[in-house]
C-alpha cells in the first residue's frame, strides 16, 4: 500500500454496488474517496471542495454525468475526469471527451484497469507543472509527432494534442513501430492492458477520435492508416 | 407464366375486355334482326295474297276479261307500292300490269334491285363479313336467275304458279330476284272465275328487297353504333386503367423497393392527395409501414436497452469479484459476496421481466382470455399485498360486478405491479387506495397514493421499458424500470389503457380503463 497521500477521488454512480466496490478498491490503493448516488448531490459537494480526480457515471438521475462534467470543466480545466458508461455508442454520440473528460471505461470494467487509469492521470497531473524536457528515452518522436511517455501527452508540430490515456496508449503502440500494422487485438491489449472484455468497435471509435483530434490541429494529418481486414498502422511521412 | 396470360391477368386488360363485352350486346341485336326479318317477310306475303284475292274476287263473274276493264279496276285498287299486280288471260297472255299504270306508277321492283349494291358500303361489308363468309361457305348456293323478273315482256306468262291458277288452284312461287342477293321475289297467282270456269289469273308479285334494304340500313346503323361504342370503350378503359392500374403499379413498385436485401425498411409510400380508394390504400399502406418501422425501432432499441441495462449489474459483479481477491477481513468478504448475490438476483429478475415482456409483445396469450370479475380480483390482490407484509390498501368497489375479458393471472399481475409501485412511494400511515367504478362501457380502476407524485416530464415515460427516475438498486424497493412497462403491455393486450396523473391533494393516480365484457355485464344488469 502506498504510503504517501495520493489524493481525493470523487466517485459518482447511481449503482450502490459500484460505489461500494470502487470506493473500497480505491481506498485500498491509498486514495481518499467520496461517493455520491446522483449528480446533484455530487455537484453540491464539488462546488464546495473540488476532488483531485472524478469518476463519473454518465446515466444518472437528477444531473447526469455529462452535465456534471460540463459544470466541473467550467470550474477547473485541469481536474482529471474518467467517465463510466454502459453503452459505448452513446459515448460516440455525445462526445463526452469533447466536454473535456480525460478517459472513459465501458461497463463492465476491470477494477485494475480503472486503478491503472487513475494512476496515469495522477502522474500526468503531477508532471504537468514540472519544467524541463523529458529524458530522451521517455520521448518518442517520429518526424513532427512527439509523444511524452512520462506525461502521457502528445504534440504535433509543437502543438499539444489532448489525448485520453487510452488514445495515448493506442497511438504509442502504433508509433513505436512506424509502418508496421497493428491488429485490433494488439491495440486492445495496449489500450486496455488489464481489461479482457473490450469489443473491436471500441478500437475503431478510438482511432476515429484520434484522427479527429489531430485534424483539429492540422487538417492534413493522415498518418494513422486503416489496413482493411488487418488493423491500423502509423505512416511517418 | 406466359406473356399473354400475364397480360390477361392485368386489370387494364380485364377492364378493356369487360367494356368491349358490353359493346358486343348491341352487336348481338343484329342477329336478333334475322328473326324479325322472317316475321316481316311472312306478313308481307300474307298481305300480298290478300290483295290478289280481293282483285280476283272483283274480276270474277264479269264474263270474259277485257283489258280496259281490268286496267280500270287496277287503277281503282290503287295498289300499294312494292306490289306488282298482273292479270293474265286463260291463254297466258298479259292483260294488264300495275307497273305500267299512269300517274301512280310504281318504280319497278326489278329495276330497283341493282341499287341494293349501293348499300354495300365498306362499313356494311366490314360488319357483315362474318355473316357473308358464313353464307358463302356454309349455305348451299342457289342457282342464279338470268333476269330480274322471270317474265320477260311480250312472252307468254306460264310460270308454274300461273299454270296452277289457270288450272283453278292457288299457285305460289318464290324466285331469287337478282344474282347474289338474298332478296327474293314472291309470286302468287289466284284464279279468276266466270260461271265456274277459269278465265284468267291475277299474278301478284313483290320483292322482299325493300324489307331487306330496311334491315340492312338498321344493321349498318347498329354496326356504326357498335364501332363508336368500341372506340369509346377502349378510350374509357384506358382512362380507367390510368386512374386505377397505374397508381396500383406505382404502389407495387414502392412496396417492392421498400425492403432492401438485408431486410431493412427503406423509403416510404407516397400518399397521393386523391381521396378515392387508391388514395386510402396508399395512406393505409404508409400507416402500416410507419407502424412496422416503429415496431422495428422498438424491438431494436429494446435489444439495446437490455444489453445496456445488463451492464450495470455485470459491472457491479465484476468489480466486486476483482475486489474480493484483495479483501482481508471476513466481514468485508461477506459484504462483497452479498453484492454479487444481490446483483445476480437482479439480473435474474431482469431476465424474467424481459422474457415476460417479449411474451406479452408476441401476444401469444391473447387466446387464453376468459371473463374476469374485477372487484373480486382486486380484493384478492389487496389481500395478497397485505399478506406479503405491505401496508393494507383501502379498496372501494362498485356494488355491481364488473366483468372484463382477459387472462386473470395477467390482470392480477398488472394490478399487483401498480399496487406495489404505489406502495413503494407511499409514506407510512397513508395507505394506497383503490377504487373501481363503471363508466359507460368501461371499468375504471384507480390506484391512488400519497407519495411525492410523478413529475410532469416523466408521466409518459414511466411506462417505457427500463425507465425509472428513482435511484437504482434501492435495497428497500428493488426495481428495474420494467414493472410498469409490463403493466402497460398487459392492459393494452386486454384492450384497455393506462395513464398516470396527479392526485388531488398530493400523490399519484394511476387510472386503468378496461372494456367491459359485453355478454356478462348485460346478463347482470
Amino acid at each position: 500500500m502506498a504510503s504517501e497521500p495520493q489524493g481525493r477521488i470523487g466517485v459518482v454512480d447511481d449503482e450502490e454496488s459500484i460505489r461500494d466496490t470502487v470506493g473500497f478498491a480505491l481506498r485500498r490503493e491509498g486514495y481518499s474517496v467520496e461517493t455520491f448516488g446522483d449528480g446533484l448531490s455530487a455537484w453540491q459537494q464539488f462546488e464546495r471542495t473540488l476532488p483531485d480526480l472524478a469518476v463519473i457515471d454518465i446515466l444518472m438521475p437528477q444531473i447526469d454525468g455529462l452535465e456534471l462534467c460540463r459544470r466541473l470543466r467550467a470550474v477547473s480545466q485541469a481536474l482529471p475526469i474518467i467517465f463510466l458508461t454502459s453503452r459505448d455508442e452513446e459515448f460516440d454520440r455525445v462526445l463526452g471527451l469533447e466536454l473535456g473528460a480525460d478517459d472513459y471505461l465501458c461497463k463492465p470494467f476491470s477494477m485494475r484497469e480503472l486503478v491503472a487509469r487513475i494512476k496515469v492521470l495522477f502522474r500526468r497531473l503531477a508532471l504537468a507543472g514540472s519544467t524541463g524536457a523529458s529524458a530522451a528515452e521517455e520521448l518518442l518522436a517520429v518526424a513532427d509527432l512527439e509523444l511524452d511517455l512520462r506525461r502521457y501527452t502528445a504534440s504535433w508540430k509543437r502543438t499539444d494534442v489532448a489525448l485520453t490515456v487510452t488514445e495515448f496508449q493506442i497511438l504509442r503502440a502504433l508509433v513505436s513501430h512506424p509502418g508496421h500494422v497493428k491488429t485490433r487485438p494488439q491495440l486492445m491489449a495496449e489500450g486496455y492492458p488489464h481489461d479482457t472484455f473490450v469489443s473491436d468497435r471500441t478500437i475503431d471509435s478510438h482511432i476515429k477520435r484520434i484522427r479527429r483530434k489531430f485534424n483539429d490541429v492540422d487538417a492534413d494529418f493522415c498518418h494513422v492508416e486503416t489496413v482493411h481486414g488487418l488493423g491500423y498502422r502509423y505512416r511517418p511521412k | 407464366m406466359s406473356t399473354p396470360l400475364r397480360l390477361l391477368s392485368r386489370i387494364r386488360f380485364r377492364l378493356l375486355a369487360f367494356n368491349a363485352l358490353l359493346v358486343f350486346l348491341p352487336a348481338g341485336g343484329m342477329l336478333f334482326l334475322d328473326t324479325y326479318e322472317k316475321q316481316l317477310l311472312s306478313d308481307q306475303e300474307r298481305s300480298m295474297v290478300e290483295q290478289g284475292r280481293v282483285l280476283a274476287a272483283a274480276l270474277s263473274g264479269r264474263g270474259a276479261l277485257r283489258a280496259d276493264d281490268v286496267t280500270h279496276t287496277l287503277i281503282q285498287l290503287r295498289q300499294r307500292s312494292g306490289t306488282r299486280i298482273r292479270v293474265v288471260r286463260g291463254d297466258h297472255a298479259l292483260l294488264a300490269d300495275s307497273s305500267q299504270l299512269g300517274p301512280r306508277r310504281e318504280a319497278s321492283i326489278e329495276e330497283d334491285s341493282p341499287a341494293a349494291n349501293a348499300f354495300e358500303t365498306w362499313l356494311y361489308r366490314a360488319g357483315s363479313l362474318p355473316i357473308r363468309l358464313y353464307r358463302k361457305w356454309l349455305v348451299p348456293p342457289r342457282p342464279p336467275h338470268e333476269s330480274a323478273d322471270v317474265y320477260a315482256s311480250g312472252q307468254p306468262i306460264d310460270g308454274r304458279e300461273v299454270r296452277a291458277a289457270l288450272a283453278g288452284r292457288y299457285g305460289a312461287a318464290t324466285r331469287i330476284s337478282s344474282g347474289g342477293q338474298r332478296s327474293v321475289t314472291l309470286y302468287s297467282a289466284i284464279p279468276i272465275r266466270n260461271d265456274g270456269a277459269v278465265v284468267g289469273a291475277v299474278l301478284i308479285s313483290q320483292s322482299t328487297y325493300r324489307i331487306l334494304q330496311a334491315l340492312y340500313e338498321v344493321r349498318a346503323g347498329v354496326f356504326r353504333v357498335f364501332l363508336a361504342s368500341l372506340a369509346a370503350a377502349i378510350v374509357l378503359s384506358l382512362l380507367v386503367s390510368h386512374t386505377i392500374a397505374r397508381p396500383l403499379v406505382r404502389l407495387r413498385n414502392q412496396a417492392g423497393a421498400m425492403i432492401d436485401r438485408r431486410g431493412r425498411l427503406r423509403g416510404r409510400f407516397e400518399a397521393p392527395k386523391r381521396r378515392d380508394e387508391i388514395g386510402d390504400l396508399a395512406r393505409t399502406l404508409e400507416l402500416l409501414r410507419r407502424r412496422l418501422e416503429d415496431h422495428i425501432v422498438d424491438v431494436e432499441s429494446f435489444a439495446g436497452d437490455v444489453s445496456h441495462e445488463f451492464r450495470n449489474p455485470l459491472a457491479s459483479i465484476r468489480t466486486a469479484a476483482d475486489v474480493l481477491l484483495e479483501v482481508e477481513s471476513d466481514e468485508e468478504r461477506k459484504h462483497f459476496v452479498e453484492i454479487v448475490q444481490r446483483e445476480v438476483a437482479r439480473m435474474e429478475r431482469m431476465l424474467s421481466a424481459v422474457r415476460e415482456i417479449g411474451r406479452l409483445d408476441a401476444r401469444s396469450e391473447v387466446e387464453d382470455g376468459e371473463p374476469v370479475e374485477l372487484s373480486n380480483l382486486l380484493q384478492g390482490i389487496v389481500e395478497a399485498h397485505r399478506l406479503r407484509g405491505g401496508e393494507p390498501a383501502g379498496i372501494e368497489a362498485s356494488a355491481e360486478p364488473l366483468w372484463v375479458f382477459g387472462s386473470p393471472e395477467r390482470l392480477a399481475q398488472a394490478f399487483a405491479n401498480v399496487l406495489d409501485n404505489a406502495a413503494s412511494f407511499s409514506r407510512p400511515g397513508s395507505p394506497v387506495e383503490i377504487d373501481l367504478v363503471r363508466r359507460r362501457s368501461k371499468a375504471v380502476v384507480r390506484v391512488l397514493d400519497r407519495g411525492p407524485g410523478i413529475p410532469e416530464a416523466h408521466r409518459e415515460r414511466i411506462f417505457d421499458r427500463f425507465f425509472s427516475y428513482r435511484a437504482k438498486a434501492d435495497p428497500a424497493h428493488p426495481h428495474d424500470g420494467l414493472g410498469l412497462a409490463i403493466v402497460k403491455a398487459i392492459i393494452e393486450n386486454a384492450g384497455g389503457s393506462i395513464r398516470a396523473s396527479d392526485r388531488i391533494g398530493g400523490g399519484a393516480c394511476f387510472e386503468i380503463r378496461l372494456p367491459l365484457h359485453a355478454d356478462r355485464n348485460s346478463l347482470t344488469q
